[in-house]
């Protein structure tokens, strides 16, 4: 492995040439090494894996293994997969929409307006309701949500018709907004602390308003954040099919129920699951080097 | 600012971001790499062999059982070690795939005991994980219940024991929905006064599989046109289904947000303890007749203790307390003998003879029946 | 964009009040658990009158707090190598470019894309090929692999807009790397590496897919003991639970804080 280093006109004590080589190596060895092992291990064999299982059509356990083929790959064009994909792709995105632009205010005030002794308590307390199990978490909202629940008797009690929210869409959004939401402060929040205060003085000392600055300087420099927030918050959501499911009444497939079910429902066809897996890690995966891209050239 | 040292995930060098995208491509010339997956499913095929009892000597004081949470108590496991001198370690499983996925992967070689389902004991007994039990070691298999001496899911109870049994049938209020229901006819004939207020279980086999026993048909129906025939008389009851759950309905349904719930008789008898107005029925069109069992694994570390657990559990003096503490259904009629009157003329915990006759089990279904199952469940629950 | 003309300044602006909705967002559905909890009643729909039953049946269950011995164990090993290992990497791919760069950074995305039952099953799969036999520490190993990716996640969005002349002039001022790094870049990372470990700490916690097919020898989280519960209904004595595990973890986080006040105090007071 050769190695440039970062700054090579970095200087350093007087030490011995061959020991700064073998400090340069050395270095990202220890740093990088561990990780990378236990990723390999535990990480890229099972994805091998799960690719392999991809391109056996039809591989169920304990069935004699077919030939090699892109039969799974073909399957998943059949319309009703296609249905189930853009669903959630639907519910993804607008959680992450919904999550980005109630999180961030939440991250910005902790992150910069509260008292400074209180952030990290305020932002342990956003995130401990995350403490309870998600099944419970969803449970409540079904009591939340019913038609005889709490939301529509505070509804009934300011004099305003009740609404439908149970087994619907809006129960869907609700939930997993809830669930993701202290994701997303946490991340914003990581990058919004750091944040230079000097940048927003300087911009306000020039004459910006505050919208002005907000949007030149704040988002700007925390687009880093809102990147891997929102990454986080879509990949988590398209992963999620239990609040869906207990919240989103009879037409809630997303595309991880639907491998799940391949995986351990009636078929158990692994094979399809596998594939359906790795078409949901390409997606997701140029996504995020578009996004990437687009953070960059934001960054900069 | 030197370039490299400010760089992360957001700032890379144009290059090395569009080396992320290689990873695919890496991963794929990589698949020549190994032959895992291959090996696997052949491994699980069958081909599973008694493994040595390496840990005879360490292993007799312990039995590890793999089961469902609420099947065991700890009065049971300390009940058996002070019998057997046997500690029992006892780890849990939420659905029998989960369970089936472990076994066959070569996660389960610690069990002696695992309590899988009865199309579930089909299958694995068909891929060869399960031991043939020895009668000559077992007491008392001859006072099960009749239905149970000879079930369809295991001849002779060549490889299991029935342990607990019920039905599938649907939960009402009566006093809310003012009518009398006796089946799923209640259900097609008030569609539209039941907007999104009846919930269905979220098994392809056991939605699919009532309806079919509705339009008289076998609920383990082999024939596309049939399963096909279901499936478009479901759609027509679509609005008034609320959702495809298991459990999470007992709060709306005791509340009145629901009017109907299919739902396995171990969960409605547990709520009907805590609310008798609750009324069970098995619909009149009969339903599925589920049985728990007692296995023992091809690969059991300890066959010696998981024998005396299986004749512990026959004994119809333990297994009756485990009736009264835990209210499951026991196939044992020995035990059922022994149960106070009240929970003998509980119908929902013990149907009369007259409901089980039309109450039929779900056995597993040829490779491409089940994917059409499936395929009409992946519509069912996307359209 | 239009200037907005300047307001009379509130006492609370937009942002505190959307903030105070937010915590109530979060917490209405805690109060509604915590509610129950002493319900008489089994169910929510019923109010059963006032009752400490479900507290009292939690702590007489012996599986629910073993349940959570073995959850608290997974999460705070996992966690605790994984901030290590984590931060290390984020340090590391900061700092040094080599050929592979990109794969390794894509490889370390992974645990966030791959779905949760193909990681569970391919991972057992992986396990019982090499013979690991399944107890406590592959659940712990195996949740590793995505605390790991979660900390690296975080840890890197706050290198990016370092400024890393300080450590520069550490090295600068003779410092050796390891102490370069200690005193300079570590406390600047500490509040990304303890979100980043409140992340990853929440999601071991609440995993089920991964723990359920990596455990074996008597282990079992508290997310398999409540989802194998739910055959027979989840009753409140969870609920219980969850508001206890809250309270007890904000009492905690409160008093750390606390402490560190304190501390910091006497600090400026000297």
């Amino acid at each position: 492995m050769t190695l440039t280093s970062p700054n090579p006109n970095l200087a350093e004590p007087a030490i011995p040439g061959w020991q700064r080589t073998l400090r340069k190596l050395l270095q990202p060895v220890i740093l990088l090494g561990p990780s990378g092992l236990w990723l390999l291990l535990l990480l890229v064999f099972p994805t091998l894996l799960i690719l392999e299982l991809s391109l056996i059509p039809g591989a169920r356990l304990g069935n004699p293994p077919g030939p090699y083929g892109i039969g799974n790959y073909i399957e998943i064009f059949k319309p009703v997969y296609l249905q189930v994909i853009w669903r959630s792709l639907y519910f993804a995105l607008g959680t992450t929409l919904f999550c980005l632009l109630l999180g961030f205010p939440v991250a910005y005030w902790i992150a910069l307006k509260a008292p400074s002794r209180w952030r990290n308590l305020l932002l342990v307390g956003f995130i401990l309701p995350l403490w309870t199990s998600s099944l419970l978490r969803a449970y409540a909202w079904i009591t939340i949500l019913r038609p005889s629940g709490l939301l529509n008797s505070l509804l009934g009690f300011f004099g305003l018709p009740g609404q439908e929210w149970l087994n619907r869409t809006p129960a869907v959004f609700i939930g997993m907004t809830y669930s993701y939401l202290p994701y997303m402060v946490l991340i914003l929040y990581a990058s919004l602390e750091k944040l230079d205060r000097r940048l927003l003085e300087a911009a306000s000392d020039l004459g910006a308003t505050q919208q002005q600055s907000f949007w030149r300087v704040t988002v700007p420099q925390t687009m880093p954040g809102i990147a891997a927030g929102g990454l986080l918050v879509l990949i988590a959501t398209l992963g999620d099919f239990a609040v869906p499911e207990l919240l989103g009444g009879a037409s809630s497939m997303t595309v991880s129920r639907l491998i799940y079910n391949q995986f351990l429902g009636a078929t158990r066809n692994w094979g399809l699951g596998s594939s359906i897996s790795m078409i949901l890690i390409l997606g997701v995966s140029i996504s995020i080097a578009l996004l990437l891209k687009y953070g960059d050239r934001d960054a900069i | 600012m030197p370039p490299v040292r400010n760089s992360n995930f957001n700032s890379l060098p144009p290059h090395s971001r569009r080396r992320f995208l290689q990873v695919a491509a890496a991963a794929t010339s990589g698949v020549m790499l190994s032959n895992c997956a291959r090996a696997l499913l052949n491994n699980a095929s069958g081909g599973t062999t008694v493994q040595s009892d390496g840990r005879a000597g360490s292993g007799n004081q312990t039995l590890r059982i793999y089961t469902w949470a609420n099947y065991t108590d700890d009065e049971l496991l300390s009940n058996f070690k002070d019998r057997t001198g046997i500690q029992v370690i006892a780890d849990t499983y939420d659905s029998n795939e989960t369970m089936l996925a472990k076994v066959q992967a070569g996660g389960g070689k610690d069990y002696s005991i695992i309590y899988p389902s009865d199309y579930m004991v089909d299958q694995m007994s068909g891929q060869g994980l399960l031991s043939l039990l020895d009668r000559s070691k077992l007491d008392g298999i001859n006072q099960l219940m009749d239905k149970w001496q000879n079930p369809a899911y295991d001849k002779n109870n060549a490889h299991s024991i029935p342990a607990v049994w019920g039905t599938t049938g649907l939960i009402f209020n009566p006093d809310v929905i003012q009518a009398e229901v006796k089946g799923w006819d209640y259900i097609w004939d008030n569609t539209e006064d039941l907007t999104r207020q009846i919930t269905m279980i979220s098994d392809v086999r056991e939605v699919l599989g009532a309806t079919l026993q509705y339009l008289g048909y076998s609920i383990n129906s082999t024939d596309p046109a049939q399963i096909k025939e279901a499936y478009e008389k479901l759609l027509e009851i679509k609005p008034a289904i609320a959702s495809f759950v298991t459990n999470g309905w007992e709060d709306q349904l005791a509340g009145g947000d629901l009017m109907i719930s299919m739902a396995y008789s171990q969960d409605a008898i547990s709520l009907i303890a805590e609310k008798p107005e609750l009324q069970y029925i098995v619909p009149e069109s009969g339903s599925s007749l589920w049985t728990d069992t007692m296995v023992i694994p091809k690969t059991a570390p300890n066959s010696e203790a998981a024998y005396a657990w299986l004749n512990f559990m026959l004994e119809p003096e333990n297994a009756a307390r485990l009736v009264e503490r835990l209210k499951i259904s026991t196939p044992n009629a020995a035990a059922f003998d022994k149960l106070p009157p009240k929970l003998q003329q509980n119908e929902n915990l013990f149907p009369s003879k007259a409901v089980l006759a039309k109450c039929e089990g779900i056995v597993p279904v040829k490779e491409e029946i089940s994917n059409l199952y499936d395929q009409f469940w992946t519509r069912l629950t996307s359209s | 964009m239009n200037s907005a003309p300047a307001k009379p300044k509130l006492p609370f602006s937009w942002q505190g009040m959307l903030t105070a909705l937010m915590y109530a967002f979060m917490y209405v559905p805690i109060l509604v658990l915590g509610f129950y909890s002493f319900n008489d009643s089994r169910f929510s729909s019923t109010w059963g009158g006032f009752s400490l039953r479900w507290y009292d049946s939690l702590f007489n269950d012996g599986r629910i707090l073993s349940a959570l011995g073995d959850s608290l164990k997974v999460a705070l090993i996992a966690v605790g190598l994984s901030a290590i290992l984590g931060t290390m990497m984020a340090v590391g791919l900061a700092k040094y470019s080599f050929p592979g760069k990109g794969l390794y950074l894509g490889i370390s995305y992974l645990p966030l894309i791959v779905p949760d039952i193909a990681v569970a099953v391919a991972t057992l799969v992986f396990l019982a090929s090499v013979s690991v036999p399944l107890s406590l520490w592959t659940i712990i190993a195996a949740h590793i692999v995505f605390c790991l990716a979660y900390i690296a996640v975080v840890v890197s969005t706050r290198l990016a807009g370092l400024n890393p002349s300080l450590e520069e002039a550490a090295l600068d001022l003779g410092a050796n790397p390891f102490q370069a790094f200690m005193k300079v870049l570590l406390p600047e990372l500490t509040p990304a590496i303890l979100s980043g470990c409140l992340l990853a700490f929440v999601l071991s916690m609440d995993d089920l897919l991964i723990s359920s097919f990596t455990a074996g020898g008597g282990a079992n989280t508290l997310p398999m003991e409540i989802f194998s519960r739910v055959r027979t209904g989840v009753k409140p004595d969870i609920n219980a639970l969850s508001v206890l595990l809250i309270l007890f973890s904000g009492a905690l986080a409160f008093l750390s804080e606390y402490i560190r006040f304190k501390s910091a105090q006497r600090q400026l007071g000297q």
